[in-house]
């Protein structure tokens, strides 16, 4: 005998970027993967990150399959689009980080232009998750990118005023960014659809724990918003999810750390790409559809799980 | 050792106290009563006083001004008296007296009438748990040669008393005379539990129809007290007073720190007894009686006010588990406790149901009538802490939750209790932002009181000053918004508006006191109703008591999501629910009895390790929640 649930609420369509490269998340009408009960129309997608300043903390396996654009985010840009295939390019604006580079809004926004302009597939923009220090950056980025229909993150709580109006102002999508609590995302998903923002244009960045730091939180709460989402028929949790899991996994210990110091655990390389491979699938698995990802061979292997569960071929 | 005259004004108070002691303890040794929510920790800023003449060292505080530093002012708390002293206690760290109750008309549900307090008082059957009989007996012959004691049983047997009859010593050594003085008329009292009947006195001849009980209300904030007449089962006489222990900390918890300093227990215990020593001193004058009119008193209050008065220690209340030494209690002597009340009157502590689930509840469920009706209803006691009971005649679920101190004013800047001059009621134009407040009294504004905080709230939302989150828009066009000493604040009265001297403002660090308040409330009733698997709309009575209850505009705290939205004609307001327990106690057999059964019968669901509680309360940290469809009238703002 077959047993199948029917569920009352639906996951959201947000299409990102504009034209013929667009893509389109969401859509599902069951829980994660339960394609015998509804229809998952949009595979989840694989954004590349790139860094608009040489990233100074990446373990060696990491840096190598961009050692030649680490300098030049354009290149490095084109690099994961042409190069490793990526579905969307992520930029990170790290060196707008008080602690370490502090550069302002008006310092990168011709390097978000540039790159915007560069590529073919669409865009997302991250801060640095300081919130005072994103309100002033990410309206500028959001300028600099306009017309592009880019996604902007992350928005808080503290910012989402000044952050969410941007992407609402420069016509893009804005990923609020929760502490991993359905509650606060819900909270925060309130307050930017009542700035103005339509749902559609709502990525939920849950928050990402990587493998051995959080992921089982990480996909708990991802599991609790997808349920409230099609068991409840709670709008606002119905909107897709993003997990930047590149920065995540490539600071863990397991994962930096070298294989001349740590014999033991093997080559370094192979153990990073695993860690990453292996997260970004578990939270596939807790309906993650934009997986923000770092090492061309982990995204390999996610493609092929994805293709494997879904039955589409790459 | 040296020793100082501390005076304080206005009411010319004076103590002699060690050189290095606080201002605060001169202050409790004069019985002036100061508010000092914190308990004396230099906390909470409550403790405001100016030093007039002397010397003094005062710590350094962010939470006195330099503007108000530069006048003067000087917590109590962190001030030690270094010579003589003059002290002025300006109005709003005043205890003051506890304004008169107003039958105000409430917009939302529905008031006890007076009315209806009496009918409901018709329904019982006068058969006091202490009772006066007046007995005739046969004199005894050689034939007819029974005891005295015996003769009195027989009596006490025609007039209805059918348990075993128990002699008191006392009460023995005076039966020769007192039987034999009037004829054989004499007049027993009688203490009737359900086992036992016990004669604790005897008085030649008819003393009868002068018998009146005490009973009290212990609240953390409020002692409230009723002479009740025991032959015509209504109230003679009835009167209020804050606790005195607030100078001891405003809430249950910051008590039971303050018992475990050395003599805080035994200073505490004096405090209540003073307080409800006095309270009854201006009864018996109401009543023109004495204290030999007393007969019984019934003591509710919560579970740590029961453990204070009667001399338990309440450490363990507050550790885990949370474990009282008792939630049953014996009948104890008054005057053992302090009471002045003659030595053969005893109190009666109602009984409780767990470490927050007091006596006070359990009399007010009974009250209300919860435990004997097939209706389901859900009631509601908010002070520093939320108490709550649902259920009907097959089962009563229960639970407790922290509020906080921030509806009785506590935790928040310019927080104060509902007396002369408390902001209780605030209009905020959409428009212009502009506030319109209305004070207790109608007294020039000293501070916001728990029910002006709630208006406060509800109508800074609706207006959009603060967003769903409780964080104010400072950007809007109106100089009440703005960036404060302490953040983003807006200021309901400006120094100078309604004879105003300072401004008064609500930061948004007290808006998260308050939805920190109203989340946990919320929060406790939500798991209450999924405990048992039943929705809010199944609710057939809501009932709400306290005297905050009683002051609250229930719409405008559904606006803010403290109360469930439930429409109009399911609210009820019982006002002191425990008060009119232990009245229902002092008159009926039968009720005193329902009230310990219900005790016993309460199921109490702890939530400090409830994974519910936790999501629940993240959940109801914004207004008026985070489902929105909990809240429905709020969306549309069309209230049944
Ligand atoms: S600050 Fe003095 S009692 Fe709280």
């Amino acid at each position: 005998m077959e047993v199948k649930e029917t569920y009352n609420g639906k996951i959201r369509e947000a299409t990102i970027g504009l034209g013929d490269t667009a893509v389109t998340v969401g859509g599902e009408t069951s829980l994660p993967l339960y394609m015998f009960e509804g229809a998952a129309p949009n595979k989840p997608v694989i954004a590349l990150e790139v860094y608009d300043t040489k990233p100074e903390d990446w373990p060696e396996a990491a840096i190598a399959p961009y050692a030649d654009v680490l300098d030049d985010p354009v290149k490095w840009a084109l690099k994961c689009q042409d190069e490793y295939k990526a579905d969307m390019i992520c930029l990170n604006l790290a060196s707008t980080n008080p602690s370490t580079g502090d550069r302002n809004g008006a310092d990168i926004a011709p390097i978000v232009k540039a790159v915007a302009d560069a590529i073919k597939i669409p865009l997302i923009v991250y801060g640095t998750a300081n919130a005072d220090k994103d309100a002033e950056v990410m309206p500028k980025a959001a300028e600099a990118c306009q017309g592009k229909r880019a996604l902007i993150g992350p928005v808080e709580e503290e910012n989402y005023k000044t952050v969410a109006a941007a992407a609402l102002g420069f016509d893009h999508l804005a990923a609020p960014h929760s502490p991993i609590d359905v509650n606060i995302a819900k909270q925060l998903n309130i307050l930017i659809t009542q700035l103005g923002l339509a749902p559609e244009r709502v990525i939920i960045d849950p928050t990402t724990g990587a493998l051995g730091y959080g992921l089982e939180y990480c996909y708990s709460v991802m599991e609790r918003l997808r349920l409230a989402a099609m068991t409840q028929n709670d709008s606002m949790t119905q909107m897709p999810m993003i997990n930047q899991i590149g920065r995540e996994v490539w600071k863990a210990k397991e994962v930096k750390t070298s294989e001349a110091d740590e014999p033991a655990w093997g080559d370094a390389e192979t153990r990073g790409v695993l860690w990453e491979a292996l997260t970004a699938t578990a939270l596939i698995m807790a309906g993650s559809n934009i997986l923000v990802m770092r090492h061309p061979k982990a995204v390999e292997l996610t493609r092929q799980f994805v293709a494997a569960l879904t039955g589409a071929t790459n | 050792m040296k020793t100082h005259k501390v005076t304080f004004y206005p009411d010319n108070r004076v103590a002699e106290v060690a050189d290095g002691e606080s201002v605060l303890t001169a202050a409790i040794a004069a019985e002036v009563h100061i508010t000092a929510t914190c308990g004396g920790d230099g906390d909470c800023g409550k403790c405001r006083v100016i030093v007039d003449d002397g010397a003094i060292v005062t710590k350094q505080t962010p939470k006195v001004s330099d503007e108000d530093a530069a006048k003067g002012y000087v917590l109590a708390c962190l001030t030690s008296v270094t010579s003589d002293l003059k002290v002025l206690v300006p109005p709003e760290t005043r205890l003051g007296i506890v304004p008169e109750e107003t039958e105000e008309a409430v917009t939302y549900g529905k008031m006890m009438t007076a009315a209806e307090e009496a009918e409901s008082l018709d329904a019982i059957t006068l058969d006091p748990p202490v009772a006066q009989f007046f007995l005739t007996m046969t004199p005894p012959t050689l034939d007819d040669n029974a005891s005295d004691t015996v003769r009195l049983t027989r009596a006490l047997r025609q007039a209805g008393v059918d348990e075993p009859v128990i002699f008191k010593p006392a009460a023995l050594k005076e039966a020769a005379v007192a039987c034999r003085q009037e004829e054989w008329q004499v007049t027993a009292t009688v203490r009737r539990d359900p086992e036992q009947a016990l004669v604790t006195m005897l008085q030649p001849g008819d003393q009868t129809g002068r018998a009146v009980a005490l009973a009290i209300d212990v609240g953390t904030t409020t002692v409230v007290g009723k002479l009740i007449d025991l032959d015509t089962k209504e109230a003679v006489a009835e009167t209020s007073a804050y606790n005195r222990q607030i100078s001891c900390g405003e809430d249950v918890i910051s008590r039971i720190v303050y018992s475990q300093r050395p003599g805080g227990q035994a200073r505490l215990r004096e405090l209540v007894v003073d307080t409800i020593n006095e309270a009854l001193r201006r009864l018996l004058t109401a009543a023109d009686m004495t204290q030999d009119n007393v007969v019984a008193v019934y003591a509710a209050g919560n579970t740590i006010m029961q453990h204070l008065l009667l001399g338990l220690n309440p450490k363990y209340l507050r550790e885990e588990p949370y474990i009282p030494t008792a939630t049953t209690f014996p009948w104890v002597r008054a005057r053992e406790l302090g009471l002045k009340l003659g030595p053969r009157t005893n109190l009666y502590p109602l009984p409780c149901v767990a470490s927050y689930l007091g006596a006070d509840i359990v009399a007010g469920i009974v009250a209300a009538g919860i435990p004997t009706s097939e209706k389901l209803s859900l009631y509601i006691d908010v002070g520093t802490n939320g108490e709550m009971v649902l259920g009907n005649n097959e089962y009563l679920v229960s639970c407790s939750c922290s509020a906080g101190p921030a509806f009785e004013g506590g935790g928040v800047k310019y927080g104060m209790r509902a007396t002369f001059g408390a902001i209780e009621e605030v209009l905020v134009d959409p428009t212009t932002y502009e506030p319109t407040i209305k004070t207790v009294g109608g007294k020039r504004p000293i501070g916001i009181c728990g029910s002006g905080l709630i208006d406060a709230l509800a109508e800074m939302f609706e207006a959009g000053v603060i967003d769903a989150k409780g964080k104010i828009n400072v950007d809007l066009p109106t100089d009440r918004t703005r960036i404060g000493p302490s953040g983003p604040e807006y200021a309901l009265a400006a120094a100078g508006d309604n004879g105003a001297d300072r401004d008064i403002v609500i930061t948004e660090a007290d808006i998260d006191n308050l939805l920190r308040a109203k989340a946990a409330v919320f929060a406790a009733v939500m798991v209450l109703l999924d405990s048992v698997s039943v929705s809010l709309q199944d609710v057939d009575r809501f009932y709400i008591a306290g005297s905050f209850g009683r002051h609250l505009d229930a719409a405008r705290a559904i606006t803010i999501g403290l109360l469930p939205d439930l429409p109009t004609d399911k609210f009820y307001y019982i006002g002191n629910g425990s008060l009119w327990g232990a009245h229902n106690s002092a008159i009926s057999r039968e009720k005193r009895a329902e009230i310990a059964a219900t005790a016993a019968r309460m199921t109490y669901l702890d939530l400090s390790t409830n994974n519910k509680f936790m999501d629940g309360y993240v959940a109801a940290l914004f207004l008026p929640h985070t489902d929105a469809t909990l809240f429905p009238s709020v969306k549309t703002g069309a209230r049944a």
